[in-house]
């Protein structure tokens, strides 16, 4: 374990030390696989993160292997640790990452990169996988990112693609036996491991390039290996596994409260939105199971907030009922509930009574656009009368902080959608002083204006679309602050540079790593941290190995150019998605799933409780 | 409260002493209990923060029926003693809440043991016999792992520059030093611990060149050098 002496010195030091409630411990000697399972970022972010909570507790549910846990120290912890050569530990047993049979790094966002380098090189591990050798751990990454995971396909051995709680294990197994056996090398189990439903082994591609500078193929090395990589899913959320007991972290986290995940995937099919397509087909868990998991829960964190968690929860059939179940006990036990991303236009008297029988400030909408034919657009098919009516709603509970979301910079847009989002919060405020059910001497109202600039990203109608260039991106987030004239509306943005870098990545081919590798060269790390963001540096960095941002970011990718992304299936087709760009032009809306199937393709993945038509 | 509560007692001759008092209109009475605890090896780097928060999850995982404060916000009513500082550890640390419901302190001692990691072990539940207000002295035991001079301590004075709201002031740490005394080379320090005057034995060991070691809290006591009970 690390000196106490060292621990001193560093700021939030109880990042370090592990030791809490709830973390698996084991005898190493009934262990056949041991994962280290690496969140790149500090502690409190990767404590806070549902799907390690459910990985960690779904590998450690073998008796056979043991899943540990690591994060990212922060810099004067790095300094320590490198001074008095301590090399990167797991915080459950403290040793060694290299030690382990696999590392795992969850790829969350495409900012933690240099995160991850940092990470292996603290851990003595070569950071690319062709310089590993038959000592080294497995290298394997996995998380939203790993869909498109060629910027850093030259630091991971593989990538389980998809949902991972029932896939792990299997490639634990497999490893296992071929270790049991004598067959087990490097190369003979990567081989195998391509083979299973969901893993990409990218050295095991070749990826040739076209004389633009486009992808001209990706060629399979062996014969039996897929050639497309198709996405693991849970079949039925009910099912799943689900980890009853949590790590409880000494220091304070993120999210400090129980999540409880009602469904994965969504109904809706905004045009920009990622996750959305990944996560299909939509599964949801039953009430019951929900009720039973949430009060098993309680009883193993203590907890005194909940929050029901889902890419869209009040598309959630039941969430009435589940809202009277839970609440039967929670109200009884003091714990707070919280309904996070609430879609305006299934926002009902009913919900916002029950939200406000429990602790809530304010409420926050996404209309994502300011007119209409914007948002018919983006298919986002909410209209203004449904925010006003929510907003009445809300104002007449006695709420007075709204929060409206906003993407700047979509396909289409005209300062006309600009001056959209102003007019929006306007309105907004309207309704408050015309309510007549307002609470007299309340606060005064405040609209937020949050606006985010839009990043194409793989897998989204959208993904062929070029993002605006920093200038105009920079130009429009002024026009819109010049639109907002009233004091009562705040507004803020994202700075533009992080989105720009982050477009980069997000449609990014394996050309990229030699500048990922040349950024943690120099030291960069947390892009993410404000405090560690430098776009310059950043831009610095690709000049110096002779890459173009701006043919990842600001170029617009053609229609039958071969994706970076395209080597993994993720059950939407690309059939789908381009005739979602076409609607997109023809401001035509795609109906929502529950309405219509549109006939994306996910539903051949199978997935019970869903709305898709079985196959 | 405590009084409130002693009143309850005479009050009422006949309810047993782990059980909450009744009174004839049936109100249930929150029933004052507390509890001792360690903060031991690797704890010594949480904060007086995370304890709190910490304990509180763990009183609901226990099932421990704790009293909760009314009101918009309601929250399990918890004091603790004496905050610890960062990198100090401690056999002796208390935290007093009451419970809203019958349940015998050694099933109290148990069910939150069992919610909390040994490093947190919890070792005596009981009635209150004192007020935390009557916290006067502490005894640490200090494990130096290099050399150290206690001489600096023999001067008439010894001044300090310490951070309080009014800014930084100037105390005399030996004010605040009852004894010093070194038993099988460790070196224990008995020192001041209330509210206005709190003896923090790192400063102590600091000036004496020695700042690598390990620091228990062992005991308090009060006024009169009875063990906090
Ligand atoms: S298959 Fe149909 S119903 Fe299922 S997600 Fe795709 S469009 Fe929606």
């Amino acid at each position: 374990m690390i000196s106490y002496k060292i621990l001193k010195k560093v700021s939030k030091p109880g990042r370090y030390i592990g030791g809490e409630y709830g973390q698996i411990l084991k005898d190493k000697k009934d262990i056949k696989a041991r994962w280290a399972f690496c969140f790149p970022d500090t502690y409190e972010i990767g404590m806070s993160n549902l799907g390690m909570r459910i990985l960690y507790g779904s590998l450690n549910s073998y008796p056979d292997i043991w899943c540990e846990r690591c994060y990212t120290p922060w810099e004067d912890m790095q300094k320590e640790m490198k001074e008095n050569n301590i090399p990167l530990y797991a915080l459950e047993s403290g040793d060694p990452l290299d030690n382990f049979d696999f590392v795992a790094f969850t790829l969350q966002y495409e900012l933690c990169y240099t995160n991850v380098l940092t990470m292996l090189d603290l851990a003595g591990i070569p950071l690319m996988s062709a310089d590993r050798d038959e000592s080294c751990p497995i290298i394997i990454g996995g998380g939203p990112c790993a869909y498109n995971a060629e910027p850093v396909a030259d630091f991971f051995d593989v990538f389980s693609i998809g949902e991972g709680e029932e896939a792990l294990p299997e490639v634990t197994r497999l490893y296992i036996e071929m270790k049991d056996a004598g067959t087990y090398t490097r190369e003979a189990f990567l081989h195998e491991a391509a083979k299973l439903e969901g893993f990409y082994v990218p050295s095991l591609y070749t990826v040739t390039y076209n004389e633009d500078g486009s992808i001209s193929e990706y060629t399979p090395k062996y014969d039996d290996i897929p050639t497309k990589i198709k996405k693991r899913i849970i079949e039925d959320m009910d099912k799943a596994f689900f980890p009853e007991k949590v790590v409880m972290p000494y220091i304070e986290t993120v999210h400090d409260r129980i999540m409880l995940e009602v469904c994965r995937g969504c109904y809706r099919g905004c045009r920009f939105c990622q996750a959305g397509n990944l996560f299909r087909p939509v599964r949801r868990k039953s009430v019951e199971v929900l009720n039973q998991q949430a009060k098993t829960l309680y009883e193993n964190c203590g907890y005194d907030e909940m929050s029901l968690t889902s890419l869209s929860i009040s598309d959630y059939p039941y969430l009435e009922e589940l809202c009277d179940t839970l609440l039967c006990w929670t109200e009884d036990k003091k714990v707070s509930m919280s309904l996070p991303s609430l879609r305006i236009d299934s926002f009902s008297k009913e919900l916002m009574d029950r939200i406000s029988s429990v602790r809530s400030s304010g409420l926050t909408f996404a209309p994502e656009a300011g007119t209409r034919r914007l948002r018919d657009v983006i298919n986002k098919g909410v209209c203004e009368e449904d925010l006003m009516n929510a907003a009445t709603i809300a104002f007449g509970g006695g709420k007075s902080l709204v929060k409206l979301y906003f993407m700047l910079g979509l396909p289409t847009e005209t300062n006309e959608d600009l001056e959209g989002i102003a007019t929006m919060a306007e309105h907004v405020l309207d309704a408050y002083y015309q309510n007549p059910d307002r609470k007299k001497g309340s606060k005064p109202p405040q609209v937020t204006i949050s606006v985010a600039s839009f990043i194409p990203k793989p897998f989204t109608a959208f993904q062929w679309e070029p993002q605006a260039d920093l200038e105009t991106l920079l130009e429009k987030q002024q026009y819109l602050g010049s639109c907002i004239t009233n004091r009562k509306i705040k507004y803020n943005w994202h700075e533009a540079k992080v989105s720009r870098l982050e477009a980069v990545f997000a449609r990014g081919d394996r050309r990229l790593s030699k500048a990922i590798l040349e950024a943690h060269k120099q030291g960069m790390m947390f892009d993410s941290w404000d405090e560690y963001f430098n776009y310059e540096k950043w831009m610095e960095v690709f000049a110096s190995v002779d890459i173009d941002p701006s043919f990842y970011a600001n170029r617009r990718f053609g229609d039958d150019e071969v994706l970076p992304w395209d080597i993994i299936d993720i059950g939407v087709t690309k059939s789908f998605l381009l005739r979602e760009k076409k609607a997109a032009y023809e401001e035509r809306p795609t109906p929502n799933c529950v309405e219509k199937c549109s006939g994306c393709g996910a539903n051949k993945l199978g997935g019970e409780n869903s709305c898709c038509p079985k196959i | 409260m405590l009084s409130q509560n002693i009143t309850q007692q005479v009050l009422h001759p006949n309810s047993h002493e782990d059980m909450c008092e009744q009174t004839s209109r049936n109100i249930v009475l929150p029933k004052p209990v507390r509890i001792k605890f360690e903060k031991m090896n690797v704890l010594k780097f949480i904060s007086h923060l995370d304890v709190t928060r910490t304990m509180k999850t763990a009183l609901t995982r226990a099932g421990i029926p704790v009293w909760y404060t009314e009101g918009f916000n309601p929250h399990p009513k918890m004091i603790f003693s004496l905050p610890l500082s960062i990198g100090t550890e401690s056999v002796c640390e208390y935290l007093d809440i009451k419970i809203t419901e019958p349940m015998s302190h050694e099933e109290i001692k148990t069910r939150l043991g069992a919610a909390l990691t040994s490093d947190m072990a919890v070792t005596e539940v009981y009635s209150p016999k004192m007020k935390f207000q009557d916290i006067a002295y502490a005894l640490y035991e200090v494990t130096p792992y290099e050399p150290y001079d206690l001489s600096v301590l023999d001067a008439e004075k010894v001044m300090v520059k310490k951070h309080s709201k009014k800014g930084e002031i100037e105390i005399d740490l030996k004010e605040r030093i009852k004894s010093i005394e070194i038993k099988d080379g460790k070196i224990m320090i008995f020192g001041r611990a209330d509210q206005l005057n709190y003896l923090n034995p790192e400063q102590v060991m600091a000036l004496t060149g020695c700042t690598d070691h390990r620091i228990i809290r062992k005991e308090i006591y009060n006024e009169r050098m009875q063990i906090f009970r």
